[in-house]
């Protein structure tokens, strides 16, 4: 307990130092402080006993933090989300000292805000009061506007208000769920109560079929954009292309996360005849997503913006598992969170390391750059391969999974878990695994690989041709291989991604015990799906296939 | 065909001996034969970063993959008729609910090893080894540059294959599967700032992975099917239930196949093999031709208990064989490049395993891909000599005579000797795996594939005028040869790739200065090969002549069992020689576990039941299939050494007719497969991916969500005169605001009033 | 009829002067704000307003016998003190920025 609010209240207080520290100092007190954060979470994951078991711990306290309608300060995690928060903890370190030598301006305020930043995304995670966990939720939307729109690039403002605004309409969907769904306990009971158990048993148990449909809808509604889903999607291509390095690593890396950690923790339990009525709908977005932002990206000329439609096209993926309604998909959804983010931060950071060298993302202009950096090169190859499902690295766990889980997701029941998508989506979604190679092959064959094509930038012509390589020297690296730092950031990342491909037995037995106890309610939900509309999911399933492949 | 479930039920249940396998801890060793490859692959990318600059990853990459070879020698000594699965560590495993069947998933790192494995592995590590040996001085121009890189990658490869073929579940075949994938993407893509290098890379790749999206499903379905995608246990699980008439169980093998196509670059999907070429010899010789491409016939081998249920799918498989080997044989007919020329045999030669596969002799499959892992290894290996000898020179029109010259006699040798085993010539190892082959095909019990026989008896003929098109032109005749203007690819890198002596560096200088000067080859000294690629030939080609020991044994002594149907008859594979002209005996086979037996009930009884124009089976297709060889060669011999002219005056003639124009256009551009793929997939994806893009920047995010957006700006326009920006503006507003609500107060408290 | 309150206790014309003459200042003082644009002059207005208020509070409290209205207005006599500090400080920025009293000179907030 002390050592999540520890996790939590660590950065909370670094910003606070930072804002009246000399500039110079900000951004080894923000390296500090995010280790620490890291510390105290890692430590708290050390001791965490119920690893195995899926319950929360510890126990969220009673401690009063709106006591006229009971809203507490309860924290506490179970290993799904401890993963989640591990892993964010995890790519701020690396989101702050890779800003080191892109971040020259306002270095205080950024440094600031990323604390900030860090401290509401774990909070988000750690709650267990729903109300909480919507201020760690909506929180994250104002450090991250500040950071697109001050260190962004030339659309910034758009950017960053789109992102804002999209999102917090989002909320409103989720904010006014939650807000029903108390009220509706208190009305019930007599009690208020925002705990997410609590609440979960309350709803899936005693609202009508009726209102849980129109429930989960909302909530579905209010997540999806930030997941993104789609059709709701578009805000996020703009974002990640207009955010600083550092920025599109956390927003790919965790902020999206919040939206299918949303959906997992809140819209799945609390509503399980309305999540098995709208799975199918839910799906077909889903599967339409991943082949068409594929297809986007492909023809993508900037670097940055494919990666960041890949997003999009791989978190349909994941959102497929977790619709599968069975432990396998859900469990490949889970592992996918923490693969896209691992790996998509990642390539994220090394298109940032590229465009600190040469201020020049876009395709047709800079290309073939293993040449000048073979360093980068292997990474980028890397973790394409980590992001295409390369078995052996994370992603083809999580992807695989998410996958198998929609195949065999058919009304069959003997696997315990019936399920309402079945081959055609695993097979239409399955085509993203021939888009994915094609565009990030094409990323890879024209960034990476090829001839070299530098790009005549004035300001680098003008240093670089003058003063000898003196400015190779100078603080941005020139345009030279990967320095120390920039390895020493990678190194951990890709480390990850091996062990996770290598070894996710206990990751999958971590998870399991969450996956199972949140799909609990699924079996008799979808079996009475099934029987109430079976032609109707047909059709949609029918449709759906029609849909992919016109 | 209806009847083969009921029929394969009762096989199964008498085969069940050598299917049961047993957990064997105390084989844990045998994991060297992948951890040795694994290793030395992180030792080269160590080398990488610290820069080394010797040939120190090119030692360390022979030693552990003679490591692996000798892993698998000892592991040949072992391993009995049982199966043994050895399990290394967990990695994809967990259950729920109550755990039982279909309620869990495993997939961990297993190996499952029977004879089929042990047989598979024997020469994908030993030609490894043999390969790595000759890149050692095939590449030694790049030592210091992309060496390292090089081994790396080879590494991988054997490290991938490795867990493609000893894998003990489906999950690990496909983690070696897209392994070699990869290191095949990263082979290919070896000189990296070549643009046809990176498109051929990428293009293996892509291709492939649309084979691997059906083994992906085919996993799937697998697991849906029977529970389990561990090989023990499934083929319990088939045992236990074997009547699959279920659209599942019959959809299996439709998704293996393509998964098999991709890799093994079949129709459709063998456009990324020719293309590969683009990647250095020793590459293309390993990967391209000796062992990645036959792990499409492993797959199908290995799964054949699946595959037999649905005798529509093995007469795919023997059709799309047989055409891929008419189509490659046509087109590698009327090509220059000498590397590509061997691609396109590579997939006719598949087209042969897979035909064999589909009629049912795994047997023969799995013979052929062995004999073919020698022969062609050494075509590769000896056009790579050439290539480096002249400055990348490929062009069959452009090098002749090199018998003679110096420092090429063995080679010359070796690549004729080579040309031989690819045309099948009579009593060559070739000759009786293509045999075995077109035997069964001749007298599979479906009879729809009969026809494939005489297929293959064409492309027999063809393959061997083909290949002494090359023979014959580039090594017999007038000495003359042109050196190539690059040593393939290294746009970037110095020329001087033959710096380790005075006359290849005078060699390397002259070729500088070679393009005013073509064909004065006094000014162009061509190095021949040193040690370290002569031994390799020489071992590769003793392998080749070696390969065809089992059947040369089976001549003399009858009763001698074949090495080869030894190693398959104890595997999973032979299950499927039901389905195929061994319908009677395969039974008795299993019963039997005796391979020595099953050769013997071949021999014995097989042929005698299908005449081929009048004689057995064995004699015909032996007689057949030498007279298509032998007039292959003699027309070759015209019109490529005695009368060379003539070879030209046919293609003008041909060129001539428009009747017969089309023939030599079509076979010279390859049919136009790429253009066809590129006009109906590829570019209509592209313009529905620029459309999509369209509509997603300008209907949703500009049209749609930016639309939303100035909605309230919209009504606030409404307002905006409110508002000028005078501070007594704001202050009328309010004032006004406060007096009509006073108003209305007023107003209401006066009703009240009254 | 009374127009302040049925309920009072009529006869103490303290009372409705006071409110008669809060209404005066608060409307000189509204018209005044309105009307002028010289920042200073409208500054002085508002304090008219104020001061209306001010005594309306005054007024009401005699007619409740009650201390609390003139509790209200010494309280914001202190505001309306400190706010004149604040207030005049800012308008000689204000007139350092632009060199004129006028209001009309700050239109930063329009929506153009």
């Amino acid at each position: 307990m002390n050592l999540i609010w520890a996790s939590i209240l660590i950065p909370v207080v670094t910003a606070a130092v930072i804002a009246v520290a000399n500039a110079r100092a900000a951004r080894s007190l923000a390296a500090v402080g995010s280790l620490a954060s890291l510390g105290a979470l890692a430590a708290f994951a050390w001791q965490f006993p119920a690893w195995s078991t899926g319950a929360v711990h510890p126990e969220p306290c009673g401690c009063a933090w709106l006591s006229s309608i009971n809203a507490t300060l309860g924290v506490g995690f179970d290993s799904v989300s401890l993963m989640l928060a591990l892993l964010e903890a995890f790519l701020i370190p690396i989101c702050v000292i890779g800003s080191w030598t892109a971040i020259s301006e306002r270095q205080r305020e950024y440094y600031g805000w990323f604390m900030l930043l860090h401290a509401s995304i774990l909070l988000a995670f750690a709650a267990r009061d729903v109300l909480l966990f919507y201020v760690g939720y909506e929180f994250t939307l104002v450090p991250l506007l500040f950071i697109i729109a001050i260190w962004g690039g030339p659309e910034r403002r758009q950017a960053a208000h789109k992102l804002f605004l999209y999102t917090f309409l989002g909320s409103l969907f989720f904010l006014g769920s939650i807000l029903f769904v108390g009220w509706q306990h208190h009305a019930s009971t007599g009690l208020w109560s925002w705990d997410m158990g609590t609440l979960s048993t309350f709803a899936s148990a005693r609202l009508p079929a009726n209102t849980q449909y129109w429930l989960f809808a909302a909530l579905l509604a209010g997540f999806a954009v930030k997941v993104p889903l789609f059709p709701v999607h578009t805000w996020l291509p703009l974002a990640h292309n207009q955010a600083p390095t550092a920025g599109s690593v956390i927003l790919a890396g965790t902020l999206l996360k919040l939206g299918t950690y949303g959906i997992f923790r809140l819209a799945l339990p609390m509503a399980p005849e309305g999540g098995a009525a709208l799975a199918v709908l839910a799906s077909v977005l889903c599967t339409v997503a991943v082949v068409y932002a594929a297809l986007i990206c492909w023809v993508q000329t900037d670097a940055k913006k494919l990666v960041a439609y890949s997003s999009v096209s791989h978190l349909g993926i994941c959102m497929l598992g977790l619709f599968a309604l069975n432990p396998v998909g859900a469990q490949g959804s889970v592992l996918y969170m923490i693969n896209h983010g691992l790996s998509t931060g990642a390539l994220f950071l090394l298109i940032g390391m590229a465009y600190e060298r040469y201020h020049v993302k876009d395709m047709d202009q800079i290309g073939g750059l293993a040449k000048r950096m073979p360093v980068w090169a292997f990474f980028m190859v890397f973790f394409t391969m980590s992001s295409i499902g390369l078995p052996g690295l994370n992603g083809f766990v999580g992807e695989y999974l998410c996958l198998f889980g929609a195949y065999i997701a058919t009304g069959d029941a003997s696997t315990g878990y019936p399920g309402l998508l079945g081959p055609g989506f695993a097979l239409v979604a399955g085509t993203g695994l021939i888009l994915g190679a094609m565009y990030m092959l094409l990323l890879v064959g024209r960034y990476v690989f090829g001839p070299l094509r530098e790009p005549r930038d004035d300001a680098h012509a003008k240093h670089g041709h003058d003063g000898a390589h003196a400015h190779d020297g100078g603080h941005d690296g020139g345009h030279g291989d990967l320095t120390g730092r920039e390895v020493g950031l990678l190194v951990p990342l890709a480390l990850v991604c091996l062990f996770i491909g290598v070894y996710p037995k206990p990751m999958l037995q971590a998870i399991g015990p969450v996956v199972e106890r949140t799909l609990a309610p699924y079996p008799a939900a979808v079996e009475r799906t099934l029987k109430s509309q079976p032609q109707a999911a047909e059709a949609v399933q029918a449709d759906s296939k029609e849909d992919d492949r016109g | 065909m209806i009847a083969a479930p009921a029929m394969l039920s009762s096989v199964l249940a008498l085969a069940q001996g050598p299917l049961d396998a047993q957990a064997a801890p105390e084989l844990r060793w045998a994991g060297l034969a992948l951890l040795l490859p694994l290793v030395s692959g992180v030792l080269c990318l160590l080398c990488g970063w610290l820069k080394v600059r010797s040939k120190l990853p090119a030692a360390l990459t022979i030693a552990a993959l003679g490591g692996a070879f000798a892993t698998i020698l000892r592991l040949q000594g072992v391993v009995g008729e049982t199966p043994v699965v050895i399990n290394l560590f967990d990695w994809i495993s967990w259950t729920w609910g109550d755990g039982s069947r279909f309620h869990g998933f495993t997939a961990n790192v297993d190996l499952y090893v029977d004879r089929l494995t042990v047989f598979w592995m024997l020469f994908v590590t030993g030609l490894g080894t043999l390969i790595a040996l000759y890149a050692s001085e095939y590449m030694e121009s790049d030592v210091g540059k992309g060496y390292t890189r090089f081994f790396g990658a080879v590494s991988i490869f054997l490290f991938a294959m490795g867990c493609l073929v000893m894998g003990g579940n489906l999950v690990m075949l496909y983690l070696g599967w897209e392994g070699v994938g990869l290191a095949s993407y990263l082979l290919i893509g070896y000189y990296f700032t070549k643009p046809e290098a990176v498109a051929a890379a990428k293009k293996a790749f892509i291709v492939n992975r649309i084979g691997d999206l059906g083994l992906a499903l085919a996993l799937f379905l697998t697991w849906q099917c029977y529970g389990t995608v561990e090989y023990a246990a499934l083929w319990k699980a088939i045992e236990a239930a074997p009547a699959s008439s279920e659209w599942t169980a019959q959809a299996i093998p439709w998704l293996l196949m393509l998964g098999a196509f991709g890799k093994s670059a079949q129709l459709p999907l063998y456009v990324w093999l020719p293309d590969a070429m683009e990647g250095p010899t020793p590459v293309s010789a390993l990967i391209h031709a000796a062992t990645m491409v036959t792990a499409g016939v492993y797959l199908i081998a290995r799964m054949f208990p699946l595959f037999i249920v649905n005798p529509d799918a093995l007469a795919a498989v023997a059709w799309v064989g047989g055409l891929t080997a008419l189509l490659a044989a046509t087109i590698g007919m009327a090509q220059y490049d000498m590397k590509r020329i061997w691609a396109y045999s590579t997939i006719s030669q598949l087209g042969y395993m897979f035909l064999g596969l589909g009629v049912g002799t795994t047997f023969g499959a799995s013979y052929h891909v062995f004999t073919h892992a020698f022969f062609k290894a050494l075509l590769f290996l000896t056009a790579g000599a050439v290539m480096h000898g002249f400055a990348g020179q490929l062009d069959i029109r452009k090098l002749s005579g090199l018998l003679k010259v110096p420092g090429f006699r063995l080679v010359s040798l070796l690549a004729v000797l080579g040309c031989f085993w690819l045309a099948a010539f009579p009593f060559t190892a070739a000759f009786f795996s293509k045999d075995e082959i077109l035997v069964s095909a001749f007298t599979a019990k479906d009879e729809r594939v009969h026809v494939l026989g005489w297929i293959g008896l064409v492309v027999a003929a063809l393959t061997a005028y083909y290949t002494f098109r090359v023979g014959f032109r580039v090594f017999f005749g007038p000495v003359k040869y042109e050196p190539g203007d690059e040593h393939h690819g290294h746009d970037d890198h110095d020329h001087a790739h033959g710096g380790h002596d005075a006359n290849a560096s005078h060699g390397g200088h002259a070729q500088h200065g070679q393009h005013a000067q073509h064909g004065h080859h006094g000014e162009f000294h061509p190095h021949g090969p040193r040690w370290a690629i002569r031994v390799p030939l020489v071992l590769i080609a003793v392998g080749a002549i070696l390969a065809g020991w089992p059947s040369y044994r089976t001549m003399l002594d009858h009763d001698a069992p074949n090495w080869v149907k030894t190693q398959v008859a104890q595997s999973s594979a032979y299950q499927g020689a039901p389905a195929g002209d061994h319908a009677t005996h395969g039974g008795h086979d299993a019963v039997s576990h005796d391979a020595a037996h099953a050769d013997h009930a071949d021999d014995a009884h097989a042929d005698h039941e299908h005449l081929v124009l009048g004689m057995d089976a064995h004699t015909a297709v032996g007689r057949l299939g030498s007279l298509a060889c032998i007039a292959g060669i003699l027309v070759s011999l015209y019109l490529h050494l005695i009368n060379r002219g003539a070879a030209d005056a046919l293609r003008r003639a041909l060129m001539g007719s428009i009747a017969t124009r089309w023939i030599v256009v079509g076979a010279e551009r390859k049919w136009m497969v790429d253009e066809f793929y590129d006009w109906v997939i590829r570019l209509p994806l592209r313009l529905v991916a620029n459309i999509l893009s369209a509509i997603d920047e300008l209907l949703l995010d500009a049209g749609i969500v930016n639309g939303l957006g100035a909605l309230p700006a919209a009504v606030g326009r409404i307002f905006r005169p409110l508002y000028g920006g005078v501070v007594q503006g704001y202050a009328v507003t309010m004032a006004g605001g406060v007096a009509l609500v006073a108003a209305w107060v007023i107003w209401i408290w006066l009703r009240g009033a009254n | 009829m009374n127009p302040i309150d049925p309920q009072l206790p009529p006869g103490d014309p303290l009372v409705m002067l006071g409110l008669l003459a809060s209404a005066i200042l608060f409307a000189v003082g509204i018209v005044g704000f309105l009307s002028r644009r010289n920042m200073i002059t409208m500054f002085l207005c508002t304090e008219l307003m104020f001061q209306g208020a001010g005594l309306a509070m005054i007024s009401y409290g005699r007619q409740h016998m009650d201390l609390s209205g003139q509790v209200f207005v010494i309280f914001i006599l202190t505001v309306a003190a400190a706010e004149a500090a604040l207030a005049l400080g800012l308008v000689v920025l204000l007139y350092r920025r632009k060199e004129t009293l006028s209001a009309e000179a700050w239109k930063e907030l329009a929506e153009s």
